[in-house]
This record gives structure tokens, sequence and C-alpha cells, in this order.
């Protein structure tokens, strides 16, 4: 084994779950995400900013003066802005679900813990590219906001929005997107945290707005590995974490019935996000992280 | 404490069921946490059985709630001692005092009260003592004291009765009594030990629970008396049987008294057993009081009289109505019923019949109801609404009508009758019925016709043909009666007038019909005399001295008297007067003693010989408290209990359902 293999590997290991929720710094936990992630990746992703030019615009008031192109002013005595690909995303606002059905999973973390991760990293890696970012909990009612910016400080802003999220009551799609549309007005990358326990009329309802109003929305659906393939010896007696509803429900239902009923359900949801031009992602929580953001950003790639 | 139903308590195993049902539970037991409900479906209800209890107030509430119920039926008891009764070192001195008619010989009681006064006295300072007397019966004359002076008092109230005592009888009643009395108990008997009056088996007398026994015996010396054994009336006059007891050859004279007056007399010249007989004397028209009196000066004067009623009463007439006088069923019904000698047959022509007679009667015979016609039928209607009685039979006349008159007995469109020359026996019997009991022989009798009747509700058939048809029905009408055999007795309908059964059942039918019983004229002192069986209870017994028996009260309610002195009763009921006699038990007139070998081996046999429980108290005379009512109300308390622990385990489950 090469020494680099070696070292990929143990910064991979790092990334494993367990190990990061021992992790109490969730800065920390966003910055080994990444660095993990570039580690891996054989060039540099291009998450929303690219380096690539695309075209000239005037300065306008406002616009960060550190993409004044310098030279064409030296020789036109004209302020340009220079304008890369996926300059449309520069803006990166994360909607991260916070009900009570997030809390469920474990140990060594919950899906909500997992979707703080995700949502830091991506928070990070957006900050990293200068991207402005900014974030939402919500559960049934908007918990916490913070405003899309690339200042400096702001991200640790971000980071502690997400990290004090916690998981409490049930889902609801309509109410805290339709607020969340009056708060942002440009276009940018709305990345939507949850396990979409929920119709999907209904969460079409609270997303298709932003998909038709030119946001890129990506669906990160976490979902924990007893969701996907439930394992009971005996008849078991399940509490909804939400509504606190209790069903009795058979080991056979649960091994045969009930992974094709949440399979069914992905495939409808991906089918859902695919109609209104969102992404769907499926995040395994006993997945690595760095694992589930290399697959979204490959996933990325190759749909440019 | 005891129990009253003590196999009550195997309903105790019924605490498995709450046990069993705590360890089941519909839903799992268990519980987790999940993400969503919403791609769930419920499995099929299961009932788990767990190996641990749940809910384990509410189950000791229910298990004591039918432990609760279980001891309630139970019925669990308390016993407390009677606060009479109290401990002492020297126990109980029992002086029981023979009052049989035996001791009444000439200064025999004195010598009672001298030797009873002698064993209250011989009794230890600290003793109880109780006195009893003893007859046919045992009874307490004094309670339990330490007062000697109380029970030597009561002795002068102490006399010698007309009625027999049997030793193994009291001695019984001794041992019942000692179960209750503090230990040890003595029992001085005051008798002159008759040999007459021991019992077939000799551990009889031998009470358990008498820790001493001292026999005190009176009337020493040897005894000489006369009794009647036996007084028997007949046609050819009265026999007598006597017996003298003693060695001494004393003469003694026998008056026979007929109504108080001296009829006949005879001397005896020696004692032994001797048997006169006397003629017939001039019986008056009624009961007659005979008395065979000895005249002699013998230890007992008691059973000097024998007492003794003869009835004379003239036949009682009897109306038979009929259309012919001469007719069989004439001349049978008249033989049968003129055979006892208490009946005479007066045939009457139906026609020439005055019905206004029949209030003079108790009941009257018709040898075919079918002849009876309106003015007859209401005339018999009223008889027997005011208690009269009809004996009828049923002919060719009766069988041409649809109905029968007076009885009302429509015939059977459904009536089958046997081909000629074939018979039909007696099928059932209501053989308890006073008519039938007394009667045998009605499977010898043919018959070849009877009437089918149909049967009223209320109507007692008591003879059914093998066919099930009636052939014998009592119907009342009123306060009277109908004994209707649908039947003729002119031979041609069946054999029952030449069978000897239908003697018998005339007159039984007769005795039944007329509302006398015939009961017995003598007793022997001490028995019981049934009241009701001379008809009514209402009425008056008058005793041989004169004095009535009975209370205001009692004169409607007493159903019996006892007959406790030798003489004549007069029983007056609503039937009639009537004389019943009284006498002394000839066993009691044998004064001979039981040997000295026997009374020390009964001396010797009674005592040592303590009784299970001795010490204690007598359950059958302490109080028993019963404590099913509180266990009762402890059950209600559980039972609110239970609700409550119920209501609240129930709680959580509603909310989680809901």
């Amino acid at each position: 084994m090469s020494p680099f293999q070696a070292s990929r590997n143990t910064a991979r290991d790092l990334l494993r779950p367990e190990v990061l929720a021992s992790l109490k710094n969730l800065d920390l936990v966003a910055r080994s995400v990444v660095e993990g992630v570039m580690i891996g990746m054989h060039r540099s992703p291009k998450f929303g900013f690219s380096q690539e030019f695309a075209e000239y615009r005037s300065y306008n008031e406002g616009d960060d003066p550190r993409f004044i192109d310098w030279n064409v002013f030296a020789r036109t005595e004209k302020t340009y802005i220079k304008r890369f690909l996926g300059d449309t995303n520069s803006h990166l606002m994360i909607l991260l679900d916070a009900s009570a059905s997030m809390g469920f999973g474990g140990p060594p973390v919950s899906k909500l813990r997992y979707a703080q991760f995700l949502s830091a990293s991506l928070a990070f890696l957006a900050a990293r590219q200068h991207d402005a970012v900014g974030c939402m909990v919500f559960d049934e009612e908007v918990r916490d906001y913070r405003d899309p910016s690339t200042r400096s400080g702001k991200l640790q802003g971000v980071l502690h929005c997400i990290d004090s999220a916690t998981a409490s009551t049930g889902t609801k799609f309509d109410k805290p997107f339709s607020k969340f549309r009056e708060q942002v007005s440009r276009r940018g990358l709305v990345a939507v945290i949850s396990d979409f326990y929920c119709d999907i009329e209904e969460l079409l309802a609270g997303v298709r707005p932003l998909a038709w109003h030119g946001q890129d929305v990506v669906l990160f659906q976490v979902l924990d590995k007893e969701e996907l393939n439930p394992e009971f010896k005996s008849n078991v007696l399940l509490e909804d974490l939400e509504t606190g509803e209790a069903i009795e429900v058979a080991p056979q239902f649960m091994r045969d019935a009930y992974p094709q009923r949440i399979r069914a359900h992905i495939d409808e949801l991906k089918k859902a996000a695919a109609g209104i031009g969102a992404d769907h992602v499926l995040v395994n929580t006993s997945d690595s992280l760095d694992q589930a953001l290399r697959n979204y950003l490959l996933f990325r790639q190759r749909r440019k | 404490m005891g129990l009253l139903a003590p196999l009550f308590l195997l309903g105790v195993f019924a605490v498995a069921l709450p046990i069993w049902l705590h360890r089941l539970q519909a839903q799992s037991s268990d519980r987790k946490a999940f993400s969503s409900a919403m791609l769930l479906e419920t499995a099929k209800q299961q009932v788990h059985v767990k190996k641990e209890l749940k809910y384990l107030l509410l189950l000791a509430a229910r298990i004591l709630l039918l432990v609760l119920m279980v001891f309630a039926f139970a019925k669990p008891f308390l016993t407390v001692p009677p606060n009479a009764i109290i401990s002492t070192a020297s126990g109980t001195h029992l002086v029981l005092v023979d009052t049989s008619v035996s001791m009444d010989r000439a200064g025999v009681f004195s010598q009672v009260q001298a030797e009873a006064s002698r064993a209250i006295d011989g009794a230890p300072a600290d003793a109880l003592i109780q006195l009893l007397s003893a007859d046919s019966s045992m009874r307490v004359v004094t309670a339990l004291t330490n007062d000697k002076s109380t029970s030597r008092s009561a002795l002068g109230s102490l006399s010698a009765s007309a009625l027999r005592l049997d030793y193994g009888e009291v001695m019984s009643a001794v041992e019942r009594l000692a179960d209750s009395l503090p230990p040890p108990v003595t029992l001085h008997f005051v008798s002159d030990f008759q040999a007459s009056a021991m019992p077939v088996r000799f551990s009889d007398v031998v009470p358990a629970g008498i820790a001493g026994f001292e026999p005190h015996v009176v009337g020493t010396g040897e005894p000489f008396n006369w009794s009647v054994d036996f007084l028997r009336d007949n046609s050819d006059g009265i026999d007598v049987g006597l017996s003298g007891f003693g060695d001494r050859e004393r003469i003694a004279n026998v008056d026979l008294l007929l109504n108080n007056v001296v009829v006949d007399s005879r001397g005896l010249s020696q004692t032994g057993p001797h048997v006169l007989h006397f003629d017939a004397p001039d019986y008056e028209e009624g009961e007659n009081r005979v008395v065979l009196r000895i005249n002699t000066d013998d230890d007992l004067r008691a059973d000097n009289n024998r007492y003794h009623v003869v009835d004379n009463d003239p036949p009682a007439t009897i109306p038979l109505l009929t259309l012919n006088a001469d007719s069989l069923p004439v001349t049978y019904l008249s033989a049968a019923l003129e055979s006892a000698g208490d009946y005479r047959v007066e045939p009457m022509i139906i026609g020439e019949f005055d019905p206004r007679v029949l209030s003079r009667y108790r009941w009257v015979v018709i040898d075919e109801i079918g002849f009876i016609d309106q003015q007859l039928e209401q005339a018999l209607t009223e008889f027997l609404e005011n208690g009269g009685n009809l004996l009828a039979f049923a002919g060719d006349r009766a069988a041409s009508l649809e109905s029968l008159p007076v009885t009302g007995h429509r015939q059977s469109a459904t009536s089958v009758r046997p081909q000629a020359g074939d018979f039909l026996a007696i099928g059932q019997m209501d053989v308890r019925h006073p008519v039938l009991s007394g009667t045998e022989g009605w499977q010898s009798v043919n018959v070849s016709r009877s009437l089918s009747l149909d049967v009223p509700d209320g109507d007692e058939v008591l003879i059914r043909l093998e066919n099930n048809e009636p052939f014998l029905i009592e119907k009342r009408v009123g306060q009277g009666r109908i004994l209707l055999m649908p039947a003729s007795l002119d031979n041609r309908w069946n054999d029952l007038p030449v069978r000897p059964v239908f003697v018998s059942f005339i007159i039984e039918s007769a005795r039944y019909l007329s509302g006398v019983n015939q009961i017995p004229k003598t007793y022997i002192a001490g028995a019981t005399l049934p009241l009701a069986l001379t008809g009514n209870s209402s009425g008056q017994v008058v005793d041989p001295d004169g004095n009535s028996v009975l209370s205001l009260a009692d004169t409607t309610r007493e159903q019996q008297i006892r007959l406790n002195k030798p003489g004549f009763y007069e029983v007056y009921t609503p039937q009639g007067e009537t004389v019943v006699a009284a006498n002394v038990d000839p066993l009691e007139s044998d004064l001979r003693k039981v040997s000295q070998e026997v009374l020390d081996r009964w001396q010797d046999a009674t005592g040592g010989q303590p009784l299970a429980g001795a010490g204690s108290f007598n359950a059958e005379e302490a109080e028993t408290v019963e404590l099913w009512h509180w266990v009762l109300f402890l059950l209600a308390l559980v039972v609110i209990a239970e609700s409550i622990l119920g209501n609240m385990h129930l709680t959580p489950r509603r909310m989680e359902r809901a």
C-alpha cells in the first residue's frame, strides 16, 4: 500500500459518521469533510462558482470589487466585472429540516446530526469558493434563518445556526418555504436537507415555486439504515416520533413489504424532483460523509 | 374461626385467571421510536404471553378481590364463648333426678330429694352445680351455679310425672349437655334404676365427657306392684292382661268401670300374669269410657287404672240415589258400605227424593249420575259448595249425554272402546291418595267399558286405565268434592264389584268423604296427639283433670298436644267431639332394679372418657359471629380500589390510541 493510499484511507476513516460524531466543533467537521473530499477528487470540483470565463458586464454598485477586471479598466477606464461559469449559483441556501423524525437514527449519529454535518460541509465548501451561504432551519415553522452572505464571519453564524438545530414537532413544507421565498430574491443553489416523510404533492407545492423562480434545488434525502432495511425478529410497537401514533408491525412486513414501500417512496420523490428540474440525492447515514458529498459533486459535474 | 361452607374455598383457584390475564398483552411489549409511521402497516392483532407480570398493584387488587369473594362465599365465622360459663378447678357437678312415674311410689320421692341434696352438699365448694330432671325428656332445673342453696331449694319444685324414663335417651342428653360445661363433669344420678328403663345396648347409657358417675339408688327393698299389660274390647267383651310384681302374695281386686260405673269386679289371689275376660257391658251410644281399676295397696298407685275408649256410634245413614232400589249397583254398594258396620245405606229413588234433606248428610252416593235432573243438579251443586261430598258412578244414561250433570265433564270425542271381549286393566294409580292408599288388588280388575272424559285442569285423576283414560276422578266444587267413577257397577262395564278391592275402596271412599279419619283412641302417657288428624287444628283439649290444655291463641294454631297425664282427654274440633285415653307406660310398672353388677359396670364405664374438645366451650352453644358481612364490606373497598387502579392503567392506553 502506498503512503498516499494509506493517508487517504486514514483521512476517509476520519470522515466516518461515528468519528465525526465525536467532534463537537461543526466547523472542524466541515473542514475535515471538505478537505477529505478534495483529497479524493482528481481536480477541484466546481461547486457553484466556476473559474472558466463566461462574459463581462458593467460593474454595478454592490458588486464585489474583487471581481473587477483591472486590466480592462486600464485599457478602457471602464469598470467591468468578469463573469464565470456557474456564476448564477453564487448563492447557497441550506434548508435544514429539524422535525422530530430527523431525530431518528443512530448510534452513532442521528439523521439530524448527519444532516448538520452535511449542511456544514456544504456551507464550508461554498464559502471556500467565496459563495454566499445562508441557511434556514425549519420544521412546521421557520425556526432559524440566516441571510446568504460572503462576508467573513458570516460562515460561523451559519454554522451556529445549523449546529443549534434540534429535532422537534412535525414537518411542513408549504409555510416555511413560502416564507423562504419572501426572503430570497436572487437565484442560487437551494439545498433542502430532510427525510421527506411527507406527501410528495405537499412537498412539490413548496419546492416547485423555487424551481420556477430559477433556483437550483437539490433535495438531500437523509435516511438511516434502519429505515432502509429494518430488522426485527418479533412484533414490535413502533411509535411515530412526530405524531406519537403507535403501530404494531410484524417482522415479516418490515422485512419484505416495508423496504419496497420506502423504495417506492424514494423513487416517487426522485421522479417528482426530476419533474421540476431539481436534483435528488439519497444519503444513508451509515455512509461516510465525504462519500455522500463526493457522490453529489460528481453527480453535479455529470449534469454540467 | 371456622367456615360454614369450606368447599367454596376451591374457588381460590380462580386467581390463576387474573395472573394469566396480566401476562397477556394485546400489543407487543417491545416499543420503539420510529421516524414515521407513514409507510407502516398494522400487523394482525396478536395476544402475547409475557413471562413477567405487569400492573402488579392492579393484579394484587384483583387477586384480593377474588380471594375475598371466595372467602365471603365460604361464610367465615367466629365462635365466641358464652359469658355465662366460667372456669373452675373443681369442674361441674350435674345432679340428675329421675322424675318418671315409677318414682311416684310412696315415700320414694322424699328419698330422691334427700339423695339429691346429699349430692349437692358433697360437691366441692367451688364446683359449679346444675340440677336436672328427666322423664321422657331431660330438663334443666337450675342454671350453672356454685350456690348450693339455690340448687337445694329447687329440689322442692320437683315431683314425679306420669311419663317414662329411658336411661339411654337421658344419658345421650347428658352427653350433649356435658359437652358445653366446664370440665371435669361429675354426674350424680338419683333414680330407682329400673331394669325396664335400660336400653338394649349397654353402651347407650355410658355418656362421653363425664369424668365421674355416682349413682344414687332410691326405693330400695322388694317392690310390690300390680299393673295392666293390655285391655282389648271386641264383640265378645273385654280382655285384660295383668301382671303382679313382688313375691308377696297379696290379694288385689279388679273393677271394670263403664262411664264411671262399676259393671264388674274380680279378685286376684296372687301376683304374676293374669288374663281376665269381661262380658261385653251394655255400652251407651257413642263413645264409652272404660276403666280397669286395680284396688290394692301396692307400691305404685299411678298405674292402677287402665283407661280405654269404646266407640258405640250407630251406623251413619248414607243416602244412595238411584232409579231402582233393587238394582245390582245398589246391592253392591250397600253390601260394601255396611260391611264396615259404620254405615247404613238408605236407597232413595231419584224421582221421589226431596233435595231439601241433603243438608242432613255429609255425603251421598249416586249409582248413575246421568239420571240427575236439573232440579237435583242444582240442589247437589249447592250441597257440594257448602261442604257436602258426592260419590258418583256413571252408566248407560250418562254415556248418552254430551256432558255429565254436576261434574260438567264432557265426553271425549277421541274415546276408543276396547273390542268386544277385550278388557282394559288398571294403568296408573295415585297410591298416596287416602282413598287408594289402603286398597290392594286393583290389578285384578277388568274394565270392558268406561266413559272417556275430558278432565279439565284442577281435577285430579286418581286412577287411569292402561289406555290412559280416567277411571276415578276427584273434582272439587266449592268446599265439597266429588269422587266420580265413569263406569257402571252393574257387572256389564267391569268386574270391580265382585273383586275384593271393591269393599276396601268403598269403605275408604266413605271415610274420606265423611271427613272422619280414624285416629287411635288409646295412647301411652307422653305420646303426642295430632290435632290435625281430627280434622282441623281449631279446637280445644280438656285434660283428665278438667283443665283446658290449649290457650286461646293455641286453639287455632296448635297442631298437636302431648298427653302428659293418664286418663281421658276430651278433644273438641269443628268436626265434633271425641275422647282419647292415655295410660302409664307398662314398662314403668315393672319396679325391679338393675343388678348391682350392671350398676357397677355402668359406674366403671362412665368417667375417664375425655370428650374431644373438652375444656373448651361447646361450639353449638357458643355464640357464632358470622364474618361475611365484613368480608363483603372489604370486598366493596377492593372493588373501588381495583376500579381506580384499572382506570389509571387504562388512561395511558387510551391516550396512546388517541
